[in-house]
């Protein structure tokens, strides 16, 4: 398993070449990289590689991005501990709201510098719980 | 998705009928009856509304483990099987009597119907606080399945399980018109009381206003929220309003040291009532009540109702848009209320502090309400994380139990008439 500060992430792009530049890149920092180029192959390798993080670009054919994060939150397993990074521009309220409803934790505009792109995954790196693999579960209030 | 997943409900580790089916149906065979009891949860589709999926989620994940542990040492022990819908919120119990005894009867449902809803009302409250624990209600619907041979066994079980539902949803007809008969009752009586829920300044916790909410004597009427979806049911939205408006500034005059502010909610529809008129509120000094107004309800008349605001705001009134951010609206039609104070969703500050979309979102709104000449309170703040992150995004004010334990520290107004009714928890101010 990987170490802490470098858990396994997901990059989920229909344009290769875009996955390509992600994956080399983030695998030069010392990260784990899985590549999925569909939502279909995104939710085999969420269940096989138990991502950490996944980077998911909103745009692509057949299930979107949108569709493919629901359905990674709900996971009945892996969906409390994994955080989701949306690949888009959320310009206004109401984008970022509809984020929000399908359970994603961040997003990373589009065109995006991959400057940018490392901080934004770090910060979330940053919230994963230790020895899981996985971000920190829901907390719940105890009084 | 795994098809084992199908067989477990994943919220409440609870097996689903599809994987206990075989077991049932030896069980009918093998004793020749069997009790389903099918448990009917109230009001969680308001919790997801207001709060969003994963906080239903989380509120299930309590549920089953409480029902469990409350099943596990109850008489029915024994003979438990339970299961659940998958990602449903409603639960059944089949009930498989030993040998040598008799199926449970209605009265000994009846009983374990109520001491189940107090443990599991109990942790609800316990976990997911007060709030989310007033919302809800159990309706525990009986069938009786006979083995009979002529019959396909399978159908038989699955028609058992509808009759419960059957009886547990009349179970709840019968309880809301019950419910609305205590509404009638508490409006006659004036049975109200009113708990102020401070506000404070994030940076000094000085305490800066209270909201008042408005509590029935009644058990039954004991939450806001259900009290006005009984009042918006029966039709009478206006008298309850009135009631709840009355009692909250009589309790002003009598609680509220100088400078504080009583933030007061007021439903849309109220407007629309002749009887809320401006001169005829018992209100001394109208620059220290906010009336607060909710995001969620649809505004029909939109100039009307902004004549409306500005009659009140001329007199020194002043304005909260309460649960914003709830809906899709964006912040355009926040603006077009002009209001002094704006009361974020609750929803966008729950786990704030892992959330940058969350986090953004805020932000946005501090810039915005900076921009109009607004102030914003973050409400529902209810752990340290949580208060850190507004205080840094620049919320001005912090309204929950982080700063706050409910009831403890909230101030009670109740009328001379209502003194001698228990309250569960005394407030002190």
């Amino acid at each position: 398993m990987a170490d802490t500060a470098h858990p396994p992430i997901l990059v989920v792009d229909d344009n290769a070449d875009n996955a390509h530049i992600i994956r080399d890149y983030l695998e030069a920092r010392g990260y784990p990289i899985t590549v999925a180029y569909n939502g279909d192959e995104a939710m085999k390798a969420f269940e096989e590689v138990k991502p950490a993080v996944v980077l998911l670009d909103v745009m692509m054919p057949g299930r979107d991005g949108w569709q493919v994060c629901r359905e990674m939150k709900q996971h009945p397993t892996l969906g409390k501990t994994v955080r989701v990074v949306m690949v888009t521009a959320l310009d206004d309220w109401v984008n970022k709201r509809q984020a929000l409803q399908t359970g994603a934790d961040d997003y990373v505009e589009k065109p995006f510098e991959l400057s940018k792109l490392a901080t934004t995954l770090e910060r979330n790196v940053k919230l994963v719980a230790p020895n899981t693999g996985g971000a920190q579960a829901t907390a719940t209030r105890s009084r | 998705m795994d098809y084992h997943q199908l067989l477990r409900d994943s919220l409440t580790r609870l097996p689903t009928v599809a994987a206990t089916i075989d077991s049932i149906r030896k069980a009918v065979q093998d004793r020749g009856e069997i009790v389903i009891l099918y448990f009917n949860f109230d009001r969680y589709s308001k919790v997801e509304e207001v709060y969003g999926w994963e906080k239903l989620d989380s509120v299930l994940e309590t549920t089953g483990e409480a029902m469990r542990a409350f099943l596990g040492k109850s008489p029915l022990a024994s003979s438990k099987l339970m299961v659940a819908f998958p990602n449903d919120d409603d639960f059944i119990f089949f009930h498989v009597p030993q040998d040598d005894t008799p199926a449970a009867t209605d009265a000994e449902i009846t009983e374990l119907t109520a001491g189940l809803k107090e443990a599991v009302s109990t942790e609800i409250e316990r976990v997911h606080g007060e709030d989310i624990a007033a919302l809800f209600d159990i309706f525990v619907g009986r069938a009786l399945v006979v083995y009979n041979p002529k019959l396909r066994l399978e159908r038989q079980i699955y028609r058992g399980i509808r009759e419960a539902a059957n009886a547990s949803k009349s179970l709840e007809h019968r309880e809301q018109a019950k419910k609305v008969s205590d509404l009638r009752e508490t409006l006659r009586d004036r049975g109200l009381y009113i708990e102020y829920h401070p506000i404070v300044v994030t940076d000094s916790q000085k305490v800066f206003g209270y909201e008042a909410l408005a509590r029935g004597a009644l058990r039954s009427m004991r939450s806001p929220e259900v009290m006005f979806e009984i009042a918006a049911q029966s039709d009478l939205i206006w008298d309850l309003s009135r009631l709840c408006r009355d009692r909250a500034i009589e309790g002003m005059a009598k609680l509220l040291k100088d400078g504080e502010l009583l933030f007061m909610n007021v439903d849309p529809a109220d407007f629309a009532d002749p009887s809320f008129d401006v001169n005829t509120l018992a209100v001394k000094d109208p620059t220290r009540v906010v009336i607060e107004i909710t995001e969620r309800t649809a505004i029909k008349d939109y100039p009307k109702f902004r004549g409306r605001l500005k009659e009140f705001r001329d007199k020194g009134y002043r304005f909260a848009v309460d649960d914003a951010g709830s809906g899709y609206a964006g912040l355009g039609s926040i603006a077009n209320l002009e209001p002094d104070f704006i009361k974020l969703d609750i929803s966008l500050i729950n786990c704030i502090d892992q959330n940058f979309i969350k986090q953004n979102l805020v932000e946005t709104m501090v810039r915005f309400a900076n921009e109009h000449g607004a102030m914003v309170i973050a409400e529902g703040v209810e752990r340290k994380e949580e208060y850190e992150m507004v205080k840094s995004l620049g919320v001005h004010l912090v309204q929950g139990f982080f700063v706050h334990k409910p009831s403890t520290n909230a101030v009670t107004y109740r009328p001379p008439a209502l003194a001698s009714v228990p309250v569960a928890q005394e407030a002190k101010p």
